[in-house]
């Protein structure tokens, strides 16, 4: 009878600690992700998105090395300022943060973005491989197009998730296509193909 | 025990399943805030994740290598030699590569340091150049000289030190080189009125014989003359003619390990047996200026001086004469005895006599190498000693360190008043300095090299300096220096300097010097189309051993009186002293490199510490063991070191390296061995005035103290069992005449299930045959038509040297350990130079057998790694390559037990993240995994390389990867370009054109039917050799 208490109660801290973890877990998770914690309220819905009002830019125009480097790239401040020293905003929430812009062209600092998306150190992502055979940006990074400031990891890719990839491997979508034109019927899943 | 009631042990196993999953999913929620930093402004040549390439001069030493820097995000992460360089030709030997750790090395000067009592003060560049101007002023008014001591350095900044000492007014420029090659030197202008080094064609001789020339290690050109050996040596498909190589000398170096015959000479009596030789083929018609000279030598005298037999010595004149072109080399930096010019003139006397002399002797090519004297050294010492010099500045070289006590430096430099040092980290002489103006890396500056006629080479920097330190150009620094004395230098940069006579001589179209000035960065050399038409080079046609006014040089008599006889060693000791540069260290500059540390040394395997070599004769005479710490006593100076049993040194010497013993040099050097030099005298040798290293005799004495040799070397023997095998030249072309060994005619053997060893159908052995019969399924089902990528290693090629080890650390992120982990066998290499004697001898003139072989993953298509492997981490890939996961290993080790071959090297301590500080770190390959502890890893063929290479082929066209395309950092680094990687299925590839080769064999293949994917090319020799090994 002792015995069992004693399972019980190590069982029951393990699990209360476990839920301390998940708790803090997601409080931090969500910290991380929230717009809030962006040194500027980035709306990427506002650059890529097509409904009305919006400026429909291509992902390429500021990730320029998507297509023909392992790294998508992310847009040197003078790209942004190329823009925005015209592209002023019209809401005075929008003129705020787009001053900020000024402050790190002025004083010469680059803008501390806080990392989303990240693939794990032991992995090896070459972006121009996919975005070269007809993938979609969005295809791993979700509707980012829609999205205002980000909120929370990916919902589609998730960051550590070699299932996701994996599938895609063995049956890509449709129209995908090598640059001598014939299609991708499908991709290695050889470990070292990205594991190295 | 049962769990009756209550909480089952089903639902307590549910429970804590919950709990971890919980658990599981923190992990992956949270983790440090990762911040991703944009350019302010981007640069153009710059792609995030692409490399970009710069080429520059390798400023390692004076050799002047051609380099190309791979750059990623700004940052130089690689260097590999620059295959369109005259000299190196793509070659990078391990100490270029580990001139990479002294850019992001952390002893690094924060900035200018200026003395205050005890200790050093870090000081703004303005107030460092202020306080310099004032004190030259001041040593103006009093009277005093400004001396500047300087290492080798390229044409440009030797220019702009001139013109700085003669701005300043009395001013003395001392060119010192720790490790020179002054003896010939001045032996060819004694010789031939040139006062430059000669080159040599290597390459071309037929039978080469060197007199205590460690050529591949030391000398002018390194990586070129190790080229040239493994040309010289080989045998190749092409049927090229497989020359002769003797070594002559008391003690084998890496050089003397490859040579073919060694005569275990008396340390100092090469010129006698040279001048012995010369006086046997020449007879009658000795050339006039040395016929007197040659008369009153034969080999009588040279078999008695050097104690090898006549007969030996006449056979050897015989071949020399007979060989066509032949070439002798005389004795180099670890071969400095107190006759060291004249032995080197006997040497060129002897190529003169057999006509080497402008077929592979160049004389007046403007070699340009370091080979300073060291009696200007001794000059300046006595000047500084005089009170003669005010201010003395220090650049690019460490007397401190590379002088023994007795020369004086170091009391003579304490009194001058104001001493500067441009080290740009600690050294011993800094550590001496009133100020200290660290200079920029060679990656980060601008400079040039001129090593040679027709080749000069640009010196670009490939990153913003690195920016924890505040370092500046030494010219930068001069000419400000300068301007605050009221001197205009005529550049405000050395840039600007630099530049100058290049742009002058294009004044009348600036866009056209801009066009040139852009395509000298881009090659890395000035003049690329000149030197073209010009065919410079180490393989130079014949008659290019003119003068610089294109006449054939004369052969002349000397202007002073020379020595040719054995000299005399100091004290009285026992056993003669050595003291050579290290292959690793040089004269003790790369040091405070850990690469270099935990490098074994190609000739003892032995990493960081200091060792005596000792041949085993001799220790056992004195009962000493490999181990024992003995006190080694010269009259000038004694130190403690242990012994090392070495049976390719004579029983009267015993050697030390240099580099060891620093007491100043950064957290990887101080402490780390001891230093040879305290144990020589401060001699100069005449008439040359180079530094002697052969010079005096120690007694040795046992401490009683033992301890454990820090060698990654298992045994040098190789019990029988063909690892290394060769086969005689006589046997080439008669393969199944059982004259060679270990031949591929045994048929494979499998220990299988209950059915005992059984034979494997003789198409399943093949290199191409992959995947094995009947794994052809699954991941492997159209594995046949993909590519096997394997590799071929020319055995008779490889010399040893170790580059591609350096090289391996550098771009696969390969950590060291450390001292005390080597002593426990955890050195993390992924390519370990096996050395095994098959013969050796150092009692008689006799054949000598040592076998290199580079021992990395050996991708085998059977690999016992991987069935034992629990969590499937190690496996194969469909195109051959033995594949080891990081994220799935869990390090249970079975792998490395299970592997014959010993390549699989475990991280025990996050070496990687504890042992590499700030900014080391910057080195790492962002294309390569950085692992942690309890991780197993091994040779992946650079696996980064072959998906790039890949990923490039499938851009650009959607084609499959060219042959030649994917090239491993070993491969790329090889000077004796011994390695061939690429596809084993394609016929055409030259990697199975190299593997088809009757000398092609596999490691332990037909004993454990691994069926590896690296083929060996068995080395060949002129003696037979007996089966087994």
């Amino acid at each position: 009878m002792k015995k069992n208490w004693l399972i019980g109660g190590l069982a029951g801290v393990f699990a209360l600690a476990g839920l301390a973890f998940v708790q803090g877990g997601g409080a931090e998770g969500e910290a991380a992700v929230a717009a809030t914690i962006q040194p500027i309220a980035f709306p990427h819905n506002q650059h890529a998105g097509s409904e009305p009002g919006q400026n429909r830019m291509d992902c390429q125009f500021c990730h320029f090395s998507a297509e023909r480097s392992v790294d998508a790239g992310i847009p040197a401040v003078s790209s942004c300022w190329g823009c925005h020293q015209v592209v002023q905003g019209t809401t005075p929430q929008q003129q705020a943060e787009i001053a900020k812009i000024r402050g790190y062209v002025e004083s010469g600092e680059p803008i501390p973005w806080v990392r989303i998306h990240k693939i794990s150190d032991h992995a090896h992502f070459p972006h121009m491989r996919h975005v070269n055979a007809g993938l979609q940006c969005q295809q791993c990074h979700g509707e980012v197009q829609t999205m205002g400031t980000f909120e929370a990891p990916d919902p589609v890719w998730g960051g550590s998730n070699m299932g996701w990839c994996i599938e895609c491997h063995r049956n890509p979508p449709e129209g995908l296509q090598k640059a001598d034109g014939t299609p991708i019927e499908e991709a290695s899943i050889d470990c070292a193909v990205c594991h190295y | 025990m049962t769990v009756t009631d209550g909480i089952k042990r089903r639902d307590f196993l549910k429970v804590l399943g919950v709990t971890g999953a919980g658990a599981t999913m923190t992990g992956c929620g949270t983790g440090e805030v990762e911040k991703l930093l944009p350019y302010v402004v981007a640069p153009e040549e710059i792609t995030p994740g692409v490399a970009t390439w710069y080429a520059t001069t390798c400023g390692g030493c004076s050799a002047g290598c051609g380099m190309w820097v791979r750059t990623r995000e700004g940052r130089a992460v690689k260097v590999e030699g620059n295959p369109n360089h005259p000299i190196s030709k793509g070659g990078l030997c391990a100490r270029g590569h580990a001139t990479l750790q002294h850019l992001y090395n952390p002893d690094r000067f924060a900035g200018p340091m200026i003395r205050e009592g005890d200790r050093f003060r870090q000081g703004t560049w303005d107030e460092a150049e202020r306080l310099l101007a004032a004190r030259i002023q001041g040593a103006r008014t009093a009277g005093q000289q400004v001396m500047f001591v300087g290492g080798h350095t390229g044409p440009t900044m030797s220019r702009l030190v001139d013109a700085f000492l003669s701005a300043v007014g009395s001013g003395t420029r001392v060119e010192y080189d720790a490790v020179s090659d002054a003896p010939l030197r001045e032996a060819t202008r004694l010789a031939y009125g040139v006062d430059q080094l000669p080159t040599y064609d290597i390459a071309a001789a037929h039978l080469l014989l060197s007199f205590g020339n460690d050529f591949i290690e030391d000398g002018s050109s390194p990586v070129a003359h190790n080229k040239g050996l493994a040309q010289m040596s080989s045998v190749d498909a092409a049927g090229h003619e497989k020359g002769t190589f003797v070594y002559l000398g008391p003690r084998l170096s890496t050089t003397g390990l490859n040579a073919d015959e060694w005569l275990p000479i008396r340390p100092g009596s090469e010129a006698t047996v040279a001048l012995g030789m010369a006086s046997y083929l020449a007879g009658a018609d000795a050339p006039p200026a040395y016929a007197n000279l040659l008369q009153g030598y034969d080999l009588a005298r040279a078999a008695a001086a050097s104690g090898i037999g006549e007969d030996t010595l006449r056979e050897l004149a015989e071949r020399f004469r007979d060989a066509g072109p032949s070439l002798a080399m005389g004795p180099g930096a670890g071969a400095h005895h107190r006759n060291a010019t004249a032995a080197n003139l006997a040497v060129l006397i002897l190529n003169e006599v057999a006509g080497n002399v402008g077929r592979t002797v160049m004389v007046g090519d403007g070699q340009n190498a370091a080979s300073s004297p060291f009696s200007s050294m001794a000059d300046a010492i006595a000047m500084m000693a005089g009170g003669g010099v005010g201010v003395a500045l220090v650049h690019g070289t460490n007397p401190a360190y590379s002088l023994p006590v007795g020369s004086g430096f170091a009391a003579a430099f304490d009194q001058v008043p104001f001493k500067v040092s441009f080290a740009s980290a600690m050294d011993e002489t800094a550590a001496m300095a009133d100020l200290i103006m660290p200079d920029r890396h060679f990656l980060e500056a601008w400079g040039d090299a001129h090593p040679r006629r027709g080749v000069h080479s640009v010196q670009q920097p490939v990153m913003q300096a690195v920016p924890h330190f505040d370092s500046k150009q030494s010219g930068d620094a001069l000419i400000a220096v300068a301007r605050h004395l009221g001197t205009d230098m005529g550049a405000a940069t050395f840039y600007e300097y630099f530049r100058a006579p290049h742009q002058a001589m294009h004044a009348d179209d600036p866009a056209a010097f801009e066009r040139m000035w852009h395509e000298h960065l881009r090659t890395g050399m000035f003049g690329m189309g000149g030197m073209a038409m010009g065919g410079m080079g180490m393989g130079m046609a014949a008659g290019a051993g003119m003068g610089p006014a294109g006449d054939a040089v004369q052969l002349r008599a000397p202007d002073v009186a020379l020595t040719f006889d054995v000299p005399a060693f100091d004290g009285s000791g026992d056993l003669t002293l050595i003291v050579h540069p290290s292959p690793r260290f040089g004269g003790g500059e790369f040091s405070n490199s850990p690469w270099m540390q935990e490098l074994p040394d190609p000739v003892s395997k032995i990493t960081w510490h200091s060792w005596l070599e000792m041949n085993p004769a001799t220790a056992e005479a004195r009962g000493i063991r490999e181990g024992d710490i003995v006190t080694v006593t010269s009259p000038h100076g004694s130190v403690e070191v242990p012994v090392w049993i070495y049976p390719g040194i004579r029983e009267d010497a015993v050697a030390l390296a240099m580099g060891g013993g620093h007491t100043e040099m950064g957290r990887w050097a101080t402490g780390s061995g001891v230093n040879a030099m305290q144990l020589l005298p401060a001699a100069a040798e005449q008439p040359s005035g180079a530094f002697v290293t052969l010079a005096t005799t120690v007694s040795v004495a046992p401490t009683g103290q033992r301890r454990r040799i820090a060698t990654i070397e298992g045994s040098n023997q190789q019990y029988d069992r063909p690892i290394a095998p060769a086969v005689a030249l006589a046997a080439l072309g008669h393969a199944g005449e059982e004259h060679e060994e270990g031949a591929h005619h045994e048929p494979l053997q499998e220990l299988q299930g209950y059915g005992g060893v059984q034979p494997v159908p003789a198409e399943e052995g093949a290199p191409t045959a992959y995947p094995l019969a009947g794994a052809d399924h699954g991941l492997y089902a159209d594995a046949h038509e993909k590519p096997r990528w394997g590799m071929a290693i020319d055995l008779d090629k490889c010399t040893g040297c170790s580059a591609c080890v350096t090289a391996c650390h550098a771009e696969n992120n390969v950590p060291w350990v450390g001292e005390q982990q080597v002593v426990m066998g955890r050195d993390m290499s992924w390519v370990r130079i096996e050395r095994y004697y098959e013969h050796i001898d150092a009692t008689h003139a006799s054949h000598l057998d040592v076998r290199f072989l580079p021992m990395i993953c050996q991708h085998c298509g059977n690999a016992p790694c991987e069935p034992v492997c629990p969590v499937y981490a190690t496996y194969h890939t469909p195109e051959g390559v033995n594949a080891q996961v990081y994220n799935r290993c869990v390090g249970t080790r079975y792998c490395a037990n299970n592997c014959p071959y010993k390549v699989r090297v475990y991280n025990w301590y996050r070496y990687a993240d504890e042992n590499v500080p700030e900014p080391m770190t910057w080195q790492w390959n962002p294309d390569v995994t950085v692992r942690t502890n309890g991780i197993m890893e091994k040779c992946s063929f650079c696996m980064q390389r072959i998906r790039d290479a890949e990923n490039r082929a499938a851009l650009e066209e959607g084609r499959e990867v060219r042959d030649g395309e994917i090239v491993p950092a070993c491969q790329q680094s090889c000077p004796a370009e011994a390695i061939v990687f690429g596809n084993l299925r394609d016929p055409e590839s030259r990697v199975s054109q190299v593997v088809a080769n009757e000398r092609t064999y596999r490691v332990l293949d037909e004993l454990i039917n691994t069926q590896p994917a690296v083929n060996y090319l068995k080395k060949v020799t002129f003696h037979e050799v007996s089966g087994g090994h």
